[in-house]
């Protein structure tokens, strides 16, 4: 069994722009959005990597490409050895109980008429895990361990009948039902009130420990990476440009965009008002992302080489990795 | 300090399918004129629509059944519509959470500009509206061709920058933020919010923000109010909020929320979620998440009382 769970090497997903009918008789060359655009990771068993960027970064895009919601343009993805890009459609399915997606928005990813006890259990229906009073009786205890408790009554309810915070336990035992290794979390807790999110990022990190979970936990969330994170990767424009361990990354940033995104965060206490200035802009076109270096139009460091060449990742301390020319 | 505005015993209601919901509940609340004043407080918990209620843009279901609200001597509540709306985008102007639902997608930005500025003062000619509408552009930091882009040419950070543009193009004298920075990135986030500290050092203007996030109020306001199912819970100088919170739901909130400057910093767990706010008896509402809570929490409003200089708590903790 090999220490890496997942292992993700230059992943790409460029999706084609779709024009109109007299432009695509005048212009030749297709057009792509490079959402994912040459993307290495591995994730050991039982480790939390974060995975963070502003909206654009292509850290959803990932997360749904690892799992093959989306087929990727190019690259490998190895799950505990096994290439899934390459899997026939029988064979992913069955893999697919091993790992599961928690989305953003409880709303959109529950079916409002459809009880919340038998969302949890549709993936016990559907890989033929359970039916009947096992599927009861399973769902039931999952619910248990995400804090739906009295279990039996909450099953019975839909999804407009609960709170927030219990349509947000519901979307994580769901995903938790068919005893996965790896959950892709994306955006967890983005939706939940200030006063709950503890509390959910807290229930993830005990089931984490509880059923020797792996996570790719994608967020924008700097500080709310920070609680549940062991390892985290900074994306922009479709390219990860700094990993490491997370409070390395966070004590010692060496990439500029790194280093602005984590100034930028507002940090409640007014004695530390932020003074690093921010880069100018906002993230540009992934259609045609900038040459050389994708962050150099923005960088204040940028040198002439940086709009040349495009910087690949070296290792600047144990496990600690930069694509950056200085 | 000289009180630009006072709200007293404000009450909101609407009428829903299920009951009245009381958003605003008898609150109290005095903004200084030159502050910027934070209002925080989680989703639901009042403070949009107590905003909404200074400019009188609150839509049925929803009403102001009581309490007064006076700027600068007028009372906002006793104005007719037209003076009203001689007011609004005047003296007191708003910078609302989405921007792009708030500019008109058929006109250009800077027609935006022109429109704001004649409709107010309409002996200013079209050509010198336009000269004071590159001026902000100046500040504003966008290249003044853009001021002949329609709003989706723009990006959701500069359109925000026009949103505070033409908050701040005719000088009034209050301008509510609700939520300005929410739907934007990080790194754009931080853009804006230096813009808006810029700006309202050089205009001078009064602010009222309002936001969910306290690491924003942390970074901008001079005042806090905390605002909780309703009721304003605290009120403080930012300084003194962070540093010894009173009301045990501030306190609570504080120890909640991560601080990415501190490596081990345990988060504290608030059990519970805000309650409905249908429930009109006499209560604290934060009495069934609250760790003092007391058989007296149950029975009586708390009401908002001084502890200390510019410091009121409605708690009973501290009666």
């Amino acid at each position: 069994m090999s220490e890496n769970l997942l292992e993700v090497q230059g992943l790409k997903k460029w999706f084609p722009v779709e024009t109109g009918f007299v432009e695509k008789l005048l212009t030749r060359q297709k057009s792509y959005v490079r959402a994912v655009d040459g993307v290495d990771f591995t994730i050991r068993r039982g480790e939390v990597l974060g995975l963070v960027g502003e909206s654009g970064s292509g850290k959803t895009t990932t997360g749904r490409v690892i799992l093959r919601l989306i087929e990727p343009t190019a690259g490998q993805v190895l799950f505990d050895g096994i290439d899934l890009l390459r899997l026939p459609g029988e064979e992913l399915r069955r893999l697919r109980q091993r790992m599961q997606i928690i989305f953003q928005d409880p709303f959109a990813s529950l079916n409002p008429r459809m009880k919340v006890g038998d969302a949890i259990g549709h993936g016990l229906v559907i890989h033929n895990i359970a039916k009947g009073q096992q599927k009861r009786d399973r769902v039931c205890q999952v619910m248990e361990q995400v804090g739906l408790v009295p279990a039996p009554v909450l099953y019975e309810k839909f999804p407009h009948q609960l709170s927030g915070g219990q349509r947000q336990r519901v979307v994580i035992a769901r995903a938790l039902a068919t005893l996965p290794d790896l959950v892709v979390a994306d955006e967890p807790i983005a939706m939940a009130d200030v006063s709950v999110r503890a509390m959910l990022l807290e229930l993830m990190l005990e089931l984490k420990e509880k059923l020797e979970l792996t996570y790719l936990f994608i967020t924008h969330d700097l500080a709310t990476a920070k609680y549940i994170c062991n390892r985290i990767a900074i994306m922009y424009l479709g390219r990860i440009v700094e990993i490491g361990p997370l409070w390395d990354v966070y004590s010692n940033p060496r990439h500029p965009y790194t280093q602005a995104l984590l100034a930028a965060v507002p940090v409640p206490d007014p004695r530390a008002r932020r003074i690093h200035p921010m880069p100018k802009g906002e993230i540009p076109n992934p259609i045609n992302p900038p040459a050389g270096c994708r962050f150099h139009p923005r960088c204040p460091q940028a040198q002439d080489m940086c709009a040349e060449a495009e910087p690949h990742l070296v290792e600047v301390a144990p496990g600690h990795l930069v694509a950056c020319h200085r | 300090m000289e009180t630009l505005l006072t709200i007293r015993d404000l009450q909101v209601q609407f009428d829903t399918r299920v009951g009245l919901v009381q958003a605003v509940d008898h609150v109290d609340l005095d903004v200084y004129r030159g502050e910027v004043l934070g209002l925080v407080g989680e989703s639901g918990c009042g403070k949009s629509t107590l905003g909404f209620s200074v400019l009188r843009l609150i839509r049925p279901p929803g009403q102001i059944v009581g309490g007064t609200i006076y700027f600068d001597d007028l009372d906002l509540l006793a104005q007719t519509e037209p003076e009203m709306n001689r007011l609004r985008g005047k003296r007191i102007a708003m910078i609302f959470q989405d921007p792009m639902t708030s500019l008109n997608p058929l006109q250009r930005i800077d027609d935006h500009f022109i429109e704001t500025i004649r409709t107010h003062e309409p002996m200013v000619s079209k050509e010198e509206a336009r000269q004071r509408a590159q001026e902000m552009f100046g500040h504003l930091g966008i290249a003044p061709e853009r001021l002949h882009d329609y709003p989706h040419q723009l990006s959701g950070g500069m359109r925000q920058r026009v949103m505070i543009g033409l908050a701040l193009i005719l000088n009034s004298d209050l301008v509510i933020a609700d939520e300005p920075t929410t739907s934007l990135d990080v790194i754009v986030e931080a853009q804006i919010l230096d813009l808006m500290r810029d700006l309202q050092r050089i205009y001078g203007v009064t602010m009222m923000l309002i936001t969910h996030n306290m690491g924003i109020v942390a970074e901008m306001a001079d005042r806090i109010a905390v605002m909780y199912a309703g009721r304003i819970a605290e009120v403080a100088p930012a300084q003194a909020l962070f540093d010894d919170p009173k009301h045990p739901y501030t306190r609570g909130l504080l120890r909640s929320i991560p601080n990415i400057k501190l490596k081990d910093q345990s988060l504290e767990i608030m059990p519970g979620s805000p309650p409905h706010l249908i429930d009109r008896r006499p209560w604290c509402r934060f009495a069934p998440r609250c760790a003092h809570v007391m058989p007296a929490c149950q029975q009586v409003n708390p009401p908002l009382v001084r502890v200390g200089p510019g410091r009121q708590v409605a708690c009973l903790l501290y009666e």
